[in-house]
């Protein structure tokens, strides 16, 4: 190809002139040349049509619409703001714009709400279940900094909602074999010890104070968790004797472990 | 075409800290930088994911931006396309099991091809309308080699002339057309094989 000449015009040339040919911007004695190389050469004509007919093909693809979040997401990950577009009228600081008219939207909507909540007793349930998700989260290995560099990428998002799934299936297994564990280890307690001897036979001063707190057991049911804490203080195995006190903390531990 | 001044201008205050200024870069490049990703990368979750990452870098290396020694839509998208040569490199694996009857993208929310081509070829200014067929176009981009790819997308999808394009791609002006020639034929026996096949 490269070394063939026909009608004045080498393959070499007429390639080199292609994109001028297609962009329209060949003229006059050089463009003759060009179309009769074309309709001649067995090897240019076909890559003339393919290279005209690839291009239509490109062009015929429109331009995609980004998705709407995006521009708020690139400006959270860079500058950390949100638009201010869609309110500012000149350069003003882009944080107030956005966040009062939120808040004044918002104000409305929740300011009955807001009114009961001030209440002491309200107050105090919503301290308490601001508690228990933060503890809740710090069991399950979520933490505030990791929260404050959040990857916010689709997939990023996508993958950490996957995670935090097993990690959560996972702390729950865990936690379920903790508890198998300590009722088997339990059940075997008290199949293993069937005669444990009464306390009034050996300590004439505990069986008066047990008298008097069976008397404040307003209950009316064994004493179960004092059987229980009793038992396992008196045994060898620190394993058993640390069970009932494991806090979670010490669940969180194992959790870890299996992570 | 981008104003010099303006963009110039834009850029200085930015890295003098103006947060407005920054966001008017943002809206002037984010459906540009979007595209390029997107008609490279093949879906729209790797295009949002790109796009983002190269306003992060252009705003972490903004200061280094030289209005003197090239023009800033040049500057952006040679940091576009670097960022999509490392991303090919990640997931080179994943791209060659593709194929271009796989599952639509989101954009041209396609059918696969073997349920739409009935009974003729289309030409590519009579198909010009049909979503179907521009989603077998993007597949079919997809099959070129990423230099073939980058040299179309820059030419015929973003009207990038010839010697800005050489800039990006570090190459002559003169390996640019035979890029650009080779991509468009290839692309179009691509599609000719493809319409074949199915006929
Ligand atoms: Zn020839």
């Amino acid at each position: 190809m490269a070394g063939e000449s026909k009608n004045g015009m080498q393959c070499l040339e007429f390639e080199a002139l292609l994109n001028e040919a297609l962009d329209e911007s060949l003229k006059g004695q050089k463009l003759e040349n060009f179309q009769t190389h074309a309709w001649t050469c067995a090897v240019c004509g076909p890559l003339l049509a393919e290279a005209d007919a690839g291009r239509r093909w490109l062009k015929s693809l429109a331009e995609v619409e980004p998705p709407i979040n995006l521009m708020d997401n690139i400006l959270v990950a860079t500058s950390g703001l949100h638009t201010s577009r869609r309110h500012a009228t000149t350069g003003a600081p882009l944080s107030d714009s956005w966040f009062e008219r939120a808040r004044e939207w918002a104000s409305g909507l929740v300011n009955p709400v807001f009114a009961v909540a001030r209440q002491p007793r309200f107050a105090m349930s919503f301290g308490m279940a601001f508690f228990s998700l933060s503890i809740g989260l710090s069991m399950t290995g979520v933490k505030a900094s990791d929260l404050r560099h959040a990857d916010l990428r689709p997939s990023a998002i996508k993958r950490a909602y996957y995670e935090s799934t097993g990690r959560v299936v996972k702390y729950y297994e865990n936690i379920r074999f903790v508890y198998q564990i300590e009722s088997r280890m339990r059940e075997f307690k008290r199949a293993t010890t069937p005669a444990e001897p009464a306390p009034e036979q050996n300590q004439q001063q505990n069986e008066q104070q047990n008298r008097e707190r069976k008397n404040n057991n307003t209950s009316g049911q064994p004493e179960q968790p004092r059987q229980e804490r009793n038992y396992s203080q008196g045994e060898s195995q620190p394993v058993l004797a640390a069970a009932p006190d494991i806090p979670p903390v010490a669940m969180v531990t194992t959790y870890r472990r299996f992570v | 075409m981008e104003d010099a001044q303006v963009v110039g201008m834009l850029v200085r205050r930015c890295v003098a800290g103006d947060a407005v200024a920054w966001e008017e870069i943002v809206q002037r490049y984010n459906r540009r930088i979007y595209n390029i990703c997107y008609r490279f990368a093949g879906s729209a979750d790797d295009a949002q994911d790109l796009t983002q990452e190269v306003f992060i870098k252009m705003y972490r290396t903004l200061n280094s931006y030289d209005v003197e020694r090239s023009a800033f839509m040049t500057w952006v998208t040679t940091i576009t396309r670097n960022l999509l040569v490392d991303h090919f490199r990640k997931s080179k694996q994943d791209r060659v099991t593709d194929s271009i009857d796989a599952a639509p993208s989101e954009h041209e929310d396609a059918t696969p091809l073997s349920d739409k081509i009935q009974d003729r070829t289309p030409t590519p200014d009579a198909s010009a309308q049909s979503r179907e067929t521009r989603e077998t176009v993007h597949r079919a981009l997809q099959k070129l080699s990423p230099d073939l790819r980058e040299a179309v997308i820059l030419r015929d999808l973003q009207d990038m002339d010839y010697r800005e394009i050489a800039t990006v791609l570090r190459v002559p002006e003169g390996t640019v057309k035979s890029r650009i020639n080779r991509g468009r034929a290839e692309l179009a026996r691509l599609l000719q094989r493809t319409y074949r096949q199915v006929m």
